[in-house]
């Protein structure tokens, strides 16, 4: 392995104020409270422990506030001089720190106090990320093809992407978010993820799972700290080896084009693949019409109560409407999901059982298949 | 001057070539296709048309140009601006394509069909035809199935007369390469025969559902074909079954090959060396633009190739669950897919689900195709920079900041200022993240759509 790499961190934070609130309320609704204040901590404690663990490791910083994304801090490009540097505290520590603190502070002022809260530009911060770590690359790899450029210049930093995320999935970004989930495939540019409040995000499962990287969903959020480091402070290549915990179910349902909502069964136009949560006479996106008859047929086989489908007598297929499917499905998959969280503690993260969290007994009894009666 | 064949001269060739073949409405998909490169090598390959422009091997082959006119040198007496300018302009041109949707197939089907005659061993291509041969259709059934997820493809060989079939109509890119893998097994011998491997490949077509496309990819490297009947029944069968047939000749333009394109709807090239070849072949990666077929039905008919689809998206199960038998091998395993309708497990999407009959995809493989349906808006080049607009300092996507001294010389399409504005969301790239954008992300990181 040569040691002589640097990796370089894309860390895009979602900065919602309203979710950050809600974080930060009090036990009857919320079991373990973590204000912003108290994240911002510890993740610069991360971010310092990034780079002091090589001296060639590079920082990019995005945050993702509502309605518009902006680069809080890179470390590629020349930072503006500190004049008041601590001179008890390690520089590149302090120039880190300051400089986000001192971002976060002044975007958050300008975004005053809006009557209704815009939803947070996290496509906006990934695609940025995404072109950042694009310029990267081509930087380095224009210097390889020129002889004069530096000895360290032929070292390709190794990319991730890290998203702390406390928003719930935005389903009008599925088709921009899936994009630049597939840009992060072709660069080969590892996607992690670390879902700090609120429920599970679908489509950020989707994008660790599709890029190699890791989705944790926070269950002790006080911490916050040991997760990201024992999970996300070693670079991609030395994963192989330590053995990060990795997704337990990956989700892979996808946003309808017509109200936006989260499916597990589409209709999907066969000239154009886009996706309908109900059968449709014509397809928005290509125009195409549909045959009459298949809508009937479509319609006919729809989930019905007592439906005349042959696996009626199977449990829980009798579900009433495809709507309310999604629904329900979204309850019980996230079910599971919380249970399975609450029983990996936190103590026993850092003690070593890193190893991937085994799942609970109680969802082996939704897979049940057919021929094990 | 000695020929040279190099990857970088030819890249610079294809585009005059494609323009040869005069297919309007598939113009477009060079670019996204060379789109699906690797941005690093992009920028090389680039640098290396600049170079190409200035010194044609083959002067017969470019349009006559005045090139030494449109080299300038700056005040400092040096070509690096004029090759920045033409690097630049060649990144531009891809994007001038028309931003309005196409209407493209997705649900593909392709018979690679390769010629396995003696005229294979030629030496022409290094090491020989044959083996280059191999080599790139590896590549590209790897790069077909990237952009063709839902896609299948089958593999016949022409050999010693006969249409040979190698791999079985497939959507697993690894039991197609499979197929191919062994080049022992597929050794060259005997002359070809076009109609018995297209009536082959025609017969494996026949049962697929019509909302889906039916196209022959033939790689022909011989000079003559020994069929047992006539051809042209062949040819008037494929239209009348509306499949589209390609042809990539190794050796020489031949009439009925041209025919056979022309016909179908297909594109047809002869390849002038190695790397033109793989251009030839890489050209035909992107879905193709959907005919038009409700303009010859007449106005207001349903296109009765369209169809809606039920399907489900499923859930998947790691390797740490507990185990259980899957409805489709009854093996005890752990990882797996659950069906959304009745919760069956099954070892592998795409599939239909053996116990209700849902058709089961991943949702990721849906939306690897939807960058087509929603392009990018191109970006409009900057002329000037106006102060009373609050321009910002540096790119909207990569934060790198954008030149102060402005470009003496441009040409149409480049902004003097290095800027290039999204007309949704106002906000300036520079030119590298431009094409990045458009050629990879498909999504402006301004205004998130």
């Amino acid at each position: 392995m040569d040691n002589l790499r640097g990796s370089h961190l894309s860390l895009v934070i979602d900065m919602s104020p309203m979710q950050w609130h809600l974080s930060g309320e009090g036990p009857p609704t919320n079991a373990y409270p973590l204000t912003l204040d108290a994240f911002l901590s510890q993740l610069l404690a991360f971010l310092n422990s990034h780079v002091a663990s090589k001296d060639e490791n590079t920082l990019a910083v995005f945050g993702a506030f509502p309605g518009r994304s902006v680069m809080l801090y890179s470390s590629t490009d020349p930072a503006p001089n500190q004049q008041n540097i601590n001179a008890n505290s390690f520089p590149p520590f302090e120039l880190v720190d300051s400089n986000i603190i001192r971002r976060i502070s002044e975007e958050m002022e300008d975004l005053g106090e809006p009557e209704e809260e815009a939803p947070c530009a996290l496509v906006g911060a990934l695609t940025k990320a995404l072109c950042h770590i694009n310029r990267i690359t081509l930087a380095t790899s224009t210097t390889v093809n020129n002889p004069s450029g530096g000895p360290n210049s032929t070292n390709l930093p190794d990319p991730r992407i890290l998203i702390l995320s406390v928003s719930p999935d935005l389903s009008t970004s599925y088709i921009p978010i899936m994009n630049s989930i597939f840009s992060a495939q072709k660069l080969k540019v590892t996607i992690d993820v670390c879902q700090i409040y609120g429920s599970d995000t679908v489509f950020l499962q989707q994008a660790a799972h599709l890029t190699g990287g890791s989705y944790i969903f926070l269950d002790r959020r006080d911490a916050l700290l040991q997760y990201l480091i024992m999970a996300f402070l070693s670079p991609p290549s030395i994963r192989k080896i330590l053995s990060v915990p990795t997704q337990d179910k990956i989700d892979f349902r996808a946003a309808c084009f017509c109200h936006k909502s989260i499916v597990d069964i589409g209709f999907v136009c066969s000239v154009c693949l886009s996706i309908f949560c109900q059968p449709v006479p014509v397809c928005s996106t290509c125009r195409t019409k549909f045959p009459f008859k298949t809508l009937q047929r479509l319609n006919a086989s729809r989930p019905m109560p007592p439906s005349s489908n042959s696996n009626s007598a199977r449990p829980r297929t009798d579900t009433p409407q495809l709507r309310t499917i999604s629904s329900s499905e979204l309850a019980l998959s996230s079910g599971p999901m919380n249970g399975m969280t609450t029983t990996a503690p936190v103590g026993g993260l850092a003690g070593g059982s890193i190893v991937n969290k085994r799942e609970p007994s109680t969802n082996g009894k939704i897979h049940e298949p057919p021929e094990a009666r | 001057m000695p020929p040279r064949r190099d990857n970088d001269f030819i890249d610079a060739d294809s585009e005059s070539d494609i323009s040869i073949l005069g297919d309007d409405d598939l113009d477009t998909r060079g670019g996204k296709g060379k789109g699906k490169a690797k941005a690093g090598d992009k920028r090389k390959r680039d640098k290396g048309k600049a170079k190409a422009k200035d010194a044609q091997a083959y002067t017969w082959e470019a349009n006559y140009t005045r090139s030494w006119e449109t080299v300038q040198e700056d005040e400092a007496g040096s070509l690096r601006s004029s090759v920045e300018d033409w690097m630049a302009r060649g990144r531009r041109r891809r994007l001038l394509a028309p931003a309005s949707a196409i209407r493209r197939t997705i649900i593909r089907h392709l018979v690679l069909l390769l010629d396995l005659s003696a005229s294979m061993m030629d030496r022409d291509m290094r090491p020989t035809r044959f083996d280059l041969t191999l080599q790139y259709a590896r590549e590209f059934i790897t790069e077909w199935f990237d952009q063709n997820p839902l896609g299948q493809i089958g593999v016949v060989g022409m050999r010693a007369g006969l249409g040979e079939r190698i791999g079985d109509m497939t959507g697993n890119p690894q039991d197609v390469l499979r197929a191919i893998a062994d080049r022992h097994k597929l050794e060259p011998v005997g002359e070809p025969s076009l109609q018995n491997a297209i009536e082959m490949a025609r017969s494996s077509m026949n049962h697929l559902p019509t909302h889906s496309s039916r196209e022959i990819l033939i790689i022909f490297g011989s000079l003559t074909t020994c069929d047992p009947g006539n051809i042209h029944d062949t040819l008037d069968s494929c239209i009348k079954n509306k499949i589209r047939i390609s042809v990539v000749a190794l050796a020489a333009e031949m009439k009925i090959c041209r025919d056979i394109c022309d016909k179908t709807g297909g594109q047809f090239g002869v390849a002038l060396n190695d790397g033109h070849f793989k251009d030839l072949l890489f050209e035909l990666v992107p879905p193709p633009a959907q005919r038009a077929l409700s303009r010859a039905a007449g106005a207001g008919a349903t296109n009765p190739a369209a169809d809606l689809m039920m399907m489900g998206f499923p859930t998947r199960l790691p390797d740490t669950s507990p185990p259980s038998l899957c409805v489709c091998h009854s093996e005890i395993k752990s990882e797996g897919f659950l069906c959304p309708r009745c919760l069956a497990k099954v070892c592998d999407v795409p599939t239909d689900c053996d116990i209700c009959g849902l058709m089961i995809v991943s949702s990721p493989h849906l939306a690897r195709s939807y960058h087509h349906l929603f392009p990018v808006k191109s970006y409009n080049a900057v002329m000037a920079i106006d102060h009373a607009v609050d321009s910002a300092k540096g790119c909207h996507g990569c934060s790198r900041p954008f030149p102060v001294a402005v470009a003496a010389n441009t040409s149409e399409g480049l902004s003097p200022v290095g800027r290039y504005r999204c007309p949704e969301c106002h906000r300036d790239f520079c030119s590298d993240c431009d094409v990045f954008i458009h050629d990879v992300v498909h999504c402006c990181p301004g205004c998130g759509k």
